[in-house]
């Protein structure tokens, strides 16, 4: 799993996450993640098109994301699922919440 | 001609970092399920049971040898036509999947989450004590009529 992040404008950034995340390589991506909490986006693109597989502690972290900039009145969209990642967000039920509109 | 049944016996260290290594192992054994691996609900098969492999893998090592790295785990995969059951011993403490209550998914929950997968995917049963039985089985023709299954790989156990 490789993670970068790209500021696209003011306050707006994009997270990509490629490979396998799981429980193994999350903690990595975690750390991240409190980084970019801290400071306070008001948009998270997530894309997730080179992400292979996903597992549970991996869906947790992106839930934590969501969930701590949500709190912090920004937004987080996830683009680009596909295959196991987004079989596993349709049957967690994510799709409805964390997907901007109905994946492709 | 149906295939033979197999057995694979792997003895293992758990560690995390194995993880990858049992995936691998069971994404190519689901082959082993069909006479000349073709069938066209294969794929969809080895998404949904390695997932589920994926989850009980890692409640083992976090939960039943938390704290531990010298845990042993044996893992049998065996194989008979159109079926495929994964069966897990680990020496550690119990940790029954009955026991964790499904997570509400509408409170978006970052945790329990692999229970949930595994159980709905994979067929479950549970034995405690020494060592701890784990059974995941799978039939490969019981999702392949589930009416989604076509654009949702992981469509669920039936």
């Amino acid at each position: 799993m490789t993670f970068t992040v790209a500021t696209i404008e003011a306050g707006v950034v994009r997270l990509t996450i490629e490979g396998e995340l799981d429980v193994v390589t999350t903690s990595e991506l975690r750390k991240g993640v409190d980084k970019l909490v801290d400071e306070k986006p008001r948009r998270i693109e997530v894309n997730l098109t080179s992400l292979r597989m996903v597992d549970s502690s991996g869906v947790g972290t992106l839930v934590s994301l969501y969930k701590r900039i949500r709190a912090q009145g920004g937004e987080v969209v996830i683009t680009g699922l596909r295959d196991q990642p987004l079989a596993i967000f349709r049957l967690l039920r994510l799709d409805r919440v964390m997907l901007g509109s109905a994946p492709g | 001609m149906s295939p033979d049944p197999a057995l694979i016996r792997m003895q293992m260290v758990g560690r995390l970092q194995l993880r990858d290594l049992v995936l691998r192992s069971v994404a190519a054994a689901c082959k082993l399920v069909t006479p000349r691996g073709d069938h066209p609900g294969l794929q969809e098969f080895r998404l949904q049971v390695v997932t589920a492999v994926g989850e009980a893998f890692n409640n083992i090592i976090l939960h039943s040898y938390e704290g531990r790295d010298d845990g042993l785990i044996e893992l049998d995969i065996q194989t008979t036509p159109d079926q495929i059951s994964i069966i897990f011993r680990d020496w550690g403490d119990s940790f029954d999947p009955d026991s964790v209550p499904l997570p509400d998914l509408d409170t978006l929950p970052e945790s329990g989450l692999g229970i949930f997968i595994m159980k709905t995917l994979m067929n479950i049963r549970y034995a405690a004590g020494e060592p701890n039985v784990l059974t995941l089985s799978k039939n490969l023709d019981a999702k392949s009529s589930h009416a989604e299954s076509a654009t949702d790989p992981l469509g669920g156990e039936k």
